[in-house]
């Protein structure tokens, strides 16, 4: 392990309002890159609201995101992602035209490679770096049940096997941390498995760490380090996952007011 | 009229209408950028190159560079490259409806100008009397040969530029970011850039082709700039099959040879013009309706393996559709 | 000032088509390229009532303004229908496609020379506070304010109209609703076909009718339509009236020969400039990113 501290990503004072309603409501975290820590919360709690400030989509109104110390403020999603955040779509739309191979081709290669000059001096460099990320995309496929579809358009796969592609291609793309919406929404519950164990892998062996929202608290909770609960833009409860799962809060706000009857 | 010196002048038309498809496949079909502009630059090129040749004082213009052919050849490619440039910078990040448009714009806006600076173009009465290359190696006639070997040598190299460019990792990301340009950007792709560069590539690819029009017609005039070229060229490369890397050439010399056939049957008095236009924009319409992928598909050109059994029962254009429901 | 009258007077034969051509950008959801040709048609259909068949200008008008709003409403639905699935830019190419064949139908059965409306008069001047105004251009300014009126009448006064704006801000929900669409579809296509002959007629019967008039007057139709907003009808009145007077003033200070190139020049600045263009980059990222 290198002496390198992790680098975290950090928000302060993170606000984000459209109209009159607050999507983001002054959250301040720490995050760190090199473990696992989710994101949960009803819906249109700002979860992707969020996601969208910290990658450049959607900026925030006010506060501040770091990233190892760099500002994200002002940087345009293309330059968030160089800096090493790969984030996911929770409607995993894809490149639709592409094919799994050829989507997750695009994501290894760096842009410098993919200009017109490039293309024309059949640069041997690109297929050194095209036959190694086909390797490893190879490797990603197969690990998640992708292989068989390795050649086979992103609009003819299953919407479990689109997301399942959503994380294959991102992962691709060099992270240094991940930002994962909703990966297992609509996956097959035995592909949850394999992307769970994925995740788990891409921390121990990478220390590659994801930030992850989603919905299916199980899958959740079995890798996550830490959660962090958002309710109406606001972090109301952080901790590990055995304190939140009994935190009298968030039992509220997922079952309403029968938990506090129980 | 079966004569061979006719029918290789027809097909250099076709080859050239076939190579600016091909270029137009280039930035609409995988680049997604939905352009009505063709004219525009052609006319760029095509003047460019001419003004730069000129180098008869009884012509009346202000201007006369007299280069030789091959540099005004390199020059009207840089021209219209940089006009393409103008014109990319500002307009690219409009929505596909509004881009489309604006390049229509732009496109009479050129030819407007031109017609405008009569003095160093000599407006609506135009030049004629161009010299072509080779041409004084032989006789007029079978002069129609060499220009036929010309053009399919230019249609040949656009076609492996293209083609290359679209098989290659930049063609590639060009492509997804056509479908999906939140993702691209979310991958650390330039999108904005990689578009411009490629808008830019097409002008001077059109600026490059310009000439052998100009050489085809053997003289040039704003006229020739109107919109209806612009919407041929379209034609040729729906018929021909968008997002294929065969399809703008193909569809070109379908086009051209098919309203050439049509030019020489006799249904009634009608001049030319009419004949041309009502099959040229029946072709478009009945492509659309029955066959709106065209001859060629993008599925076929790379290669992807398909599920579904009998796709090509689909009506729907993937291309078109999509686009369409944005 | 005198520029002023001439701008509106374009400003108003450019605000009846482009009227129409939004009408059927809204309902049917793409821009329909070969509404310049229904203009040229109904232009020469006019001026060969009058000219060649001795017709009065307003009665032939009518016939005009009938007769192609009727052509209209078919070709929509031999041509347009039976592609809509397939979405805005398979309908755009085919109108692209049917505004050909338009022309070259022009061609073959008007000629491809100009013509003009020579018989008819309204040319006496009149003076109201030192500027001249022409009869046939308040001709012209009326009856663009009575068809305004007449459309507002219809949209708002009538079960049809109604209908006919509830497609316009939202097709899937009127269809739910049980508006019959099929039925809006047509009025909405006569209409549309009907205010291009009326403005086609107008505008040959101040210049002169060509078959070129239908791949001139796109461009000028487009950039009404665009600067209006493709929404709004009223914006698109408003944003024709403007161009017609920014065309016809600006002659004042640069040549004439520059006045088609200042209306797109307008458009392309507004669109550059304007913020809808950059909202719509930032909508495009945000629909995915959701």
């Amino acid at each position: 392990m290198s002496e390198t501290p992790p680098l975290d990503l950090i928000l302060q004072n993170v606000t984000k309002t459209y109209g009159g309603v607050t999507a983001v409501d002054d959250v301040s975290a720490s995050i760190s890159t090199s473990a696992i820590t989710a994101l949960i919360g009803p819906n249109g709690a700002g979860k992707t609201t969020l996601f969208n400030a910290i990658t450049g989509f959607d900026p925030a109104d006010s506060g501040s995101i770091t990233f190892g110390g760099d500002s994200l403020a002002g940087l345009k999603p293309w330059q968030v992602a160089h800096l090493g955040l790969i984030r996911t779509f929770q409607t995993p739309v894809g490149f639709t035209t592409l094919t799994v191979r050829e989507s997750m081709l695009s994501a290894a290669l760096h842009h410098s490679l993919e200009t017109p000059r490039k293309a024309l001096i059949f640069s041997r460099q690109i297929k050194e770096v095209e036959q190694q990320a086909t390797e490893q995309a190879i490797e990603i496929a197969t690990e998640l049940g992708l292989i068989d579809l390795f050649d086979f358009r992103t609009d003819e796969l299953s919407s479990g096997d689109r997301k399942l592609l959503e994380f294959a291609r991102q992962l691709m793309a060099n992270p240094k941390m991940l930002l994962l919406d909703e990966p297992a929404a609509s996956v097959a519950p035995n592909n949850i498995g394999r992307l769970a164990q994925l995740i788990l892998r891409l921390r121990d062996e990478r220390g590659l760490g994801s930030l992850i929202i989603d919905h299916n608290l199980s899958f959740l909770m079995q890798i996550a380090d830490t959660v962090h609960v958002l309710d109406r833009g606001a972090v109301i409860a952080s901790g590990t996952p055995e304190e939140i799962s009994t935190n009298q809060d968030v039992m509220r706000i997922y079952l309403g007011e029968k938990a506090d009857e129980v | 009229m079966t004569n061979p010196i006719f029918w290789a002048g027809v097909l250099s038309l076709a080859l050239i209408y076939g190579s600016i498809a091909l270029v137009l496949n280039l930035e609409s079909g995988w680049g997604g950028m939905w352009d009505l502009g063709t004219a525009g630059l052609l006319g760029a090129g095509g003047y460019s190159y001419v003004l730069l040749t000129l180098d008869n004082p009884d012509l009346g213009t202000r201007f006369l560079p007299g280069w030789p052919m091959w540099l005004a050849w390199i020059g009207a490619s840089l021209f219209t490259g940089l006009v393409a440039l103008a014109i990319a910078i500002p307009s690219l990040r409009l929505r596909r409806e509004y881009f489309l448009i604006t390049t229509l714009a732009l496109a009479e806006i050129i030819r407007q100008l031109i017609v405008i600076q009569k003095d160093i173009t000599r407006g609506h009465t135009g030049i004629a009397n161009l010299d072509r290359p080779l041409d004084s190696l032989v006789d007029a006639r079978t002069y129609n040969y060499i220009f036929l070997g010309i053009t399919a040598f230019a249609a040949v190299i656009v076609y492996l530029i293209t083609r290359r460019l679209g098989h290659s990792a930049y063609g590639r990301t060009l492509r997804g970011a056509r479908d999906n340009e939140a993702l691209a950007l979310s991958l650390g792709k330039p999108v904005n850039q990689m578009r411009i560069k490629t808008f830019v590539l097409s002008g001077m690819l059109i600026g490059a082709i310009a000439p052998l029009y100009v050489f085809y017609l053997r003289a040039i005039s704003p006229g020739v700039y109107a919109s209806g070229i612009t919407f041929h060229v379209w034609t040729a490369l729906v018929l021909g099959g968008i997002g294929s890397a065969f399809g703008g050439l193909f569809g070109g010399l379908l086009l051209i040879v098919f309203t050439e056939g049509i030019g020489l049957v006799h249904i009634g008095a009608f001049p030319d013009a009419v004949k041309e236009n009502f099959s040229i924009g029946l072709l478009l319409v009945l492509v659309l309706r029955f066959r709106p992928d065209g001859v060629f598909s993008e599925r076929r050109t790379f290669r992807a393996r398909t599920r579904t059994i009998s796709e090509s029962d689909t009506r729907t254009s993937d291309q078109l559709s999509t686009a369409g429901q944005k | 000032m005198q520029n002023v009258i001439f701008g509106i007077v374009t400003g108003c034969t450019l605000a009846i088509a482009t009227t129409g051509f939004a009408m059927v950008r809204q309902s049917e959801n793409f821009l329909n390229i070969a509404h310049a040709q229904m203009m040229a048609l109904g232009a020469f259909i006019g001026v060969s009532l009058v000219e060649s068949h001795g017709w009065n200008i307003f009665i032939a008008g009518l016939m005009a303004v009938v007769s192609v709003g009727i052509i209209g409403t078919v070709l929509a639905g031999v041509f347009f229908r039976p592609v809509k699935h397939q979405g805005g830019t398979v309908l755009l190419f085919t109108s692209i496609g049917l505004a050909m064949m338009i022309y070259a139908v022009n061609i073959a059965f008007f000629g491809n020379k100009a013509r003009s409306f020579l018989s008819v008069g309204f040319g006496e001047r009149r003076n109201f506070a030192g500027l001249n105004i022409l009869d046939y251009e308040l001709i012209i300014v009326g009856l663009t304010v009575l068809t305004i009126i007449f459309l507002q009448l219809f949209l708002t006064g009538t079960t049809l109209g109604r209908s006919v704006r509830a497609v316009a801000s939202n097709d899937d929900l009127a269809r739910i609703r049980g508006v019959p669409v099929g039925r809006v579809s047509n009025t909405v296509w006569f209409i549309s076909s009907a205010l291009a002959a009326l403005s086609g007629v107008m505008i040959g019967y101040q210049s002169s009718v060509s078959p070129e008039l239908g791949w001139r007057q796109i461009l000028f139709v487009l950039a009404a339509a665009v600067l209006g907003g493709l929404r709004s009808i009223s914006g698109v009145i408003v944003a024709s009236l403007l161009l017609g007077i920014v065309m016809d003033v600006s002659v004042l200070y640069i040549p004439s020969a520059y006045r088609p190139v200042v209306a797109f020049g307008v458009l392309v600045l507004v669109l550059i400039l304007k913020p809808e263009g950059i909202l719509s980059v930032q909508r495009r990222k945000e629909s995915v990113a959701t």
